[in-house]
Parts: structure tokens; C-alpha cells; sequence
């Protein structure tokens, strides 16, 4: 048996050209963004450097053209994500929307919100927020209570979502809401796309401990919804979040959200390195050499088909535990005083208290570990 | 994977399970019938034409069985040769490591040195062997060459990256058999009224230990992948080597302990087959490179190529014309 049979990443096209093209994109811009907005790219947000991408069509890149999208393949859209994320490019104000609110509109919505959220999204211009957690629904997602009623005139929603990265920056917010009052858990659950400037819906800042904004809780007294911003199927929300996170896990932001680290620190180190950072350099090299290897991989084997549930929890919890790694081995090797004013300085200040949240994101290590152990058929 | 690479891993499956328990006297000759030594000889000159992903793919299978023999010399020695304009002679030809020592080195009837850019074969009755074992017990014996060399010539491969992709592969192979073992005692051990398995804190060291021989499967099959793309540095040692067999020492760094952790005494025994695979697993992360050794490669080519420089130099290499798999 196999663990991790490689599966050969080919995307069409030409990808040297591909890369070039959104490299020059970011040459452009780059130079507005601090040391600080180049870590957890995925996370910062620059709405004019996402327009950006979306005038170049590099964003929406697998939607029909209909939608406004570019009708490309999954692989040349992991190429592009890659580059964004290895050049330290913020993209947080579209990535919700390109990666997983797009592509589940595209999968489960209706005609009427496709053309209403679709070629905003690939412009660059409408962007979605997550609307999963709540208060007492964190890990164990299925203790869900937002709830939806049904009205004569439409849904009319009532609770609360918490740890909405990005919401105050978004639109509109893919929730999962209880439309079945008398349900329990996974069931009578469903997904709502909601506009986030309905009356009722209240925004409220949660700083984290980088001292930045971009956690937020978002209430909802009496919003009234209309019926057609049902996502789906009333009742299969579950199954429909669910594959959501699919989308999520194994993709290059999994384990580059550092990646601006170690550029920095090759360039701080200068031609002569002390050993010990060199070991390290070629520690690091390794880890991201593989990483990169076993990312691409999945990326080849969700892009033919194949349900590679396992494979995308084991590049998480790799990368994850890498890309939180490596603030904390940097610091423990470099002499500070060597770095004093540098961008790198700054960067590992900030990664340092950041990365956290790392593990947070998509599923912490021991719930990525009991999904692998499931795999392996002992739970 | 191609039909020629999946008839070759059946043979290989079918005799090196028969081999596992089978030492170096009576194996060797049963290998030697099969081979293996052509396997990276060009079908017109009357080998079997492989690449390096069906070295990987055999030398694997090698490691999965804890064959004892050096069959990455076996195959990689016929090749080096022949780039080189020898004739390989009849027996087993081993690698020597840049200090002299050679795996089975009583055993093979020849032996190549390759220092400052020159290839020399030499034969093991004229030179001095003085024998030792690896910690797993393999004979790993110091060669001092006697009389002159059989032959010489110009060569700029690089021993210890060969002997580095063979170790990838094997490792990658005997820590699969570890983790197979090791799943299949903690399903059928019960302690405190369950199998093992049934505990979460087991269920996580397992799910840990997969993870890690996912990293050094994966990253040995993307190194093969990028030899047979072309991807060879100068000196021979590619980049692809260097970052796998380092994963592959950080793999069982992490996962030696872990296997025998959950296996208890029983797994401490000389009787039971899990030490056939961990022993050589920690033989084999010292060998061809350890940790240092690979980090200061890598550490300096990267350094060289800039922070910016590095991005573009590993998405080249792996974007180069043709299929990886």
C-alpha cells in the first residue's frame, strides 16, 4: 500500500507565461503593501489590488464565462494562487468568494443568484464571508442555532455568527442557518446568502491579538431575507457546508502563509551565512519542496475527479505545523540585532503572534488528525 | 503507472517478499538471476531501459521487505559504468562512500571510487577489506584499494546523491512496513478491555505517523519524477535529492519513536520483524548524507540563488516540459 501515491500535476496551457502574468500584476502593487500586509496574505486585504486580478481575469478563472469567469482549468488556477500567495500578494477581500462561495453558488444555487453574485465576485468587486461558526457551534459545528423562519414574505433570521474573518470588508455572507426549528444537529440545517447591508444585520469588530481588525461577530435581529437566497436545498445545508471545507484544505494557502519569511530571511542573511542558518535555509527548502509536492498532488487528484479526503487533511496538518514552524525556528536561529530595521524584523514580529491562527482555520491538528485516523479505520 | 513499471513492481513483489527473511548468501543469487543490474541500461544496448522512477518504484520494494542486499548499488553501479565506457564486470559492484566504506563490501567483486571528477574500479581481492556493521546489523565494511585499478575514467556523477535517491526509496519502503505493523498490532492488541487503536491519544500518534510517511513517500516520488525530467545540477547531486532525503531523515526522526512507542516491549524483541525496519531506518538516516549534510547543501544552494530566487527556480523545475508521473 501506498500512503500517498503522487499524482502528476499538468495543467494546460502555457504556465510559464501564466505565472509571468501574475507576477507582473503584483510588480505593479507591490510596492504599496508593508511587511506586515505580505504575511497571512490570504487574509489582508487590498480591494483595489483584487480588482486588479479581476480586470486581468484572474480571478472567477474555472466559472463558465457566462458568470464572467475565464472557463479555465483547476490547475492553472492553483498555479496563479500559488504565485499570489509566494510573492506575498494580499488577497484576503476575494479569496472567501474565488475559492469556496463562487464555486458552491456555481454547484448549488439558483439561476437568479449565480447572475446576481457571480460576475461581481470575478470582477473583483462583490466579496463573501464565511458564516459558519456561532458562539456554541466552534469545532462541533452542528450546534448550530441561528434560525431561519419561514414568512409570507420571506426567511426572517434571527442569531448571531462569530469569528467572520473579513466580514466588515464583504457583501454578502454564505450562513448556515436552522431553518427547521425543531431539528437537531446535522439535520434541518440549511445555507442562506445573505447582503450584509439588510436592515438588522449588525457588524461588530473582535481584534485579535495582532492588535488588527479582521475577526468579527455579525447579528442578525428580524432580517428579512428573500426566499430565493436559499442556497440548495432546504435541509441539506450540512452536507452542502460540508463540501465547502473540501474546497478549503489542501490548497498552497495551507502551508505558504509564511512563505515571505523565508525570502526575507535568505535576503537578510547576506552571501556569507552563519551555519546554523544556512542549516536552516535548507531545512526550510526541504519542507517547502515537499509541501509543495504534496499540495500539488491533491490539487492534480481533486482536478480528475477523485475525492482525495485524506490526502487534503494530511497537506493541512503538514502544513499548517510547517508554516507555524517556521517564525518560531527563524527566531530561535537569527541573531536579532543582525535584523534591526529589516522588513524581516517586522514580518517575524508579526508571524510570530499570528500564526496561531494558523490551526484555526479549516480544522485544528487533532481534528485533522481524527479525520486521517479514520482513515485508517480506527475510529 | 506505466504497464512495464507495474509488471516490474509484481516481479519485485513476488521475489522480495520470498527474500525478506532470506540473508545476503542465499538472496543475492536469486536477485542477480533476475535483473536487476540492467534495469537502467538502455533496451538497445539489451537492458531493460527503466528510468528513475522504476529504480524508485523497485528500490521501494527493496525497503518494504528489508532486503539484505544493496540493490541500489546493484542497479546504479551497471549504469554509472556504462556512461563511462566500462564494461561492468560479472558480481556485485558496490558505491563507495567518500570515507571508504561500502555496504556488503566482502560481498561484491568490485567496487567504484569516483574522487575530483575520476571514476576508478577496483577489485575487492586486491584491496584491503577491514569489516564492520551498520546498526542494523548489515555488513558496511572500510575498502582500501590494493593494486591498481581495472579501470579509470572521467566522471562527474555523484556517489553520495546516488546512494542518497536509493536511501529515499528504501526508507520510504520500511517505514511503510513499519506503519502497516505497527497499525495492525494496535488493531489487534487490547489492553484495558480495547484495542489499542480505540484510543484517541493512539488514534492521533497513528494519524501523526501516517502523515509523516505520506511526506517522505511523496517527496521521493516527486525526486524521481524530477530526475526523469532532467533535472540534474552540475555536480550531479540534484536539488530534488538533497530536499527529499532530508524529509526523509525529519520522517524518521519523528516516526522511530512513535512505532515503537505504541508496540511496547514486543516491539523492543529481536524476534519480532519490527527492528528489521527501524533499525535500518536509523542505519540509513545516517547514511549518504545525514541532517547537517544535506541542510548545508541545500542551505547553500538557496542562499546563492537570492530570497526572490528561489520561487522561481523550484516552479522552473517542476513546470519543465513533460509529465511528472
Amino acid at each position: 500500500m501506498q500512503i500517498f501515491p503522487i499524482r502528476a500535476f499538468d495543467p494546460p496551457g502555457d504556465v510559464t507565461r501564466l505565472r509571468e502574468q501574475v507576477r507582473e500584476i503584483i510588480r505593479q502593487h507591490d510596492h504599496r503593501w508593508t511587511p506586515e500586509e505580505r504575511c497571512n496574505p490570504w487574509l489582508k486585504c487590498d480591494a483595489r489590488f483584487s480588482r486588479a486580478l479581476g480586470d486581468a481575469g484572474l480571478l472567477g478563472l474555472t466559472w463558465p464565462r457566462r458568470y464572467g469567469g475565464q472557463g479555465r482549468s483547476v490547475l492553472e488556477r492553483y498555479v496563479v494562487l500559488e504565485e499570489l500567495l509566494a510573492h506575498g500578494a494580499p488577497c484576503g477581500c476575494h479569496w472567501i468568494a474565488d475559492r469556496q462561495t463562487g464555486p458552491l453558488l456555481l454547484r448549488y444555487g439558483n439561476e437568479l443568484l449565480r447572475e446576481k453574485y457571480l460576475p461581481g465576485m470575478a470582477r473583483g468587486e462583490v466579496f463573501a464571508c464565511i458564516g459558519l461558526s456561532e458562539p456554541n457551534a466552534g469545532s462541533d459545528l452542528a450546534s448550530v442555532r441561528s434560525q431561519a423562519r419561514r414568512t409570507p414574505d420571506g426567511w426572517v433570521l434571527n442569531g448571531q455568527k462569530i469569528w467572520t474573518s473579513n466580514a466588515h470588508e464583504c457583501q454578502a455572507m454564505l450562513a448556515l442557518v436552522r431553518t427547521d426549528p425543531a431539528s437537531e444537529r446535522q439535520a434541518g440545517l440549511s445555507q442562506l446568502m445573505i447582503d450584509l447591508d439588510l436592515p438588522g444585520v449588525t457588524i461588530r469588530p473582535i481584534i485579535d491579538m495582532t492588535g488588527e481588525h479582521h475577526f468579527n461577530e455579525v447579528f442578525f435581529d428580524d432580517v428579512l431575507i428573500p426566499f430565493d437566497s436559499l442556497v440548495g436545498t432546504e435541509g441539506e445545508g450540512w452536507k452542502q457546508a460540508m463540501a465547502e471545507l473540501a474546497y478549503e484544505r489542501s490548497g498552497p494557502e495551507r502551508y505558504l502563509s509564511t512563505y515571505m519569511l523565508f525570502v526575507e530571511l535568505v535576503d537578510a542573511i547576506g552571501a556569507d551565512p552563519p551555519e546554523p542558518v544556512v542549516q536552516l535555509i535548507g531545512r526550510l527548502a526541504a519542507e517547502i519542496w515537499t509541501l509543495r509536492q504534496m499540495s500539488m498532488s491533491t490539487a492534480a487528484k481533486l482536478a480528475a475527479g477523485e475525492d482525495p479526503v485524506i490526502e487534503a487533511s494530511i497537506v493541512k496538518d503538514l502544513g499548517n505545523a510547517f508554516e507555524q514552524a517556521m517564525p518560531r525556528l527563524i527566531q530561535a536561529a537569527v541573531d536579532p540585532d543582525l535584523l534591526a530595521g529589516s522588513a524581516l524584523e517586522r514580518m517575524l514580529a508579526h508571524v510570530l503572534v499570528a500564526s496561531p491562527s494558523f490551526s484555526l482555520r479549516g480544522g485544528t491538528p487533532e481534528v485533522l488528525r481524527g479525520i486521517i485516523a479514520k482513515g485508517l479505520g480506527l475510529r | 503507472m506505466s504497464e512495464s513499471r507495474q509488471l516490474l513492481c509484481e516481479m519485485a513483489n513476488g521475489l522480495f517478499s520470498e527474500l525478506a527473511e532470506v540473508g545476503f548468501d542465499n538472496a543475492w543469487p536469486r536477485i542477480e538471476e533476475a535483473g536487476f543490474a540492467s534495469l537502467l541500461i538502455p533496451e538497445e544496448q539489451g537492458g531493460f531501459g527503466g528510468d528513475w522512477g522504476d529504480a524508485y518504484a523497485v528500490l521501494r520494494i527493496a525497503g518494504r521487505y528489508a532486503l539484505s542486499a544493496p540493490l541500489g548499488d546493484a542497479i546504479f553501479a551497471p549504469r554509472l559504468l556504462m556512461e563511462a565506457g566500462i564494461k561492468p564486470p560479472a558480481g556485485l559492484i558496490g558505491l563507495a562512500r567518500a570515507n571508504g566504506k561500502v555496504g556488503y563490501g566482502r560481498h561484491c567483486g568490485c567496487v567504484i571510487l569516483i574522487e575530483d571528477g575520476e571514476l576508478r574500479l577496483v577489485e575487492v581481492a586486491t584491496s584491503e577489506v577491514v569489516e564492520g556493521y551498520s546498526l542494523a546489523g548489515e555488513p558496511f565494511d572500510h575498502i582500501c584499494p590494493g593494486g591498481a585499478p581495472l579501470a579509470s575514467a572521467p566522471c562527474a556523477a555523484n556517489l553520495i546523491a546516488m546512494g542518497a535517491f536509493a536511501l529515499v526509496a528504501q526508507s520510504a519502503g520500511a517505514l511503510d512496513a513499519a506503519f502497516q505493523l505497527t497499525l495492525e498490532h494496535v488493531n489487534t492488541r487490547v489492553q484495558f478491555g480495547k484495542a489499542l487503536g480505540r484510543f484517541q491519544a493512539v488514534q492521533q500518534a497513528m494519524a501523526e505517523f501516517s502523515v509523516e510517511a505520506a511526506a517522505i513517500d511523496a517527496a521521493g516520488q516527486a525526486m524521481a519524477a524530477a530526475l526523469d525530467k532532467g533535472n540534474v545540477l552540475d555536480d550531479g547531486a540534484a536539488f530534488e535529492i538533497a530536499a527529499a532525503k532530508l524529509r526523509a531523515n525529519m520522517a524518521i526522526e519523528k516516526c522511530f519513536p512513535i512505532a515503537h512507542r505504541l508496540h511496547g516491549a514486543i516491539g523492543f524483541t529481536i524476534e519480532y520483524a519490527l527492528n528489521r525496519y527501524t533499525r535500518r531506518l536509523m542505519a540509513w538516516r545516517g547514511d549518504c548524507g545525514n541532517d547537517a549534510y544535506w541542510a548545508g547543501q541545500l542551505g547553500q544552494h538557496v542562499s546563492k540563488l537570492s530570497g526572490g530566487g528561489f520561487w522561481p527556480e523550484i516552479t522552473r523545475r517542476s513546470d519543465a516540459a513533460g509529465s511528472v508521473v
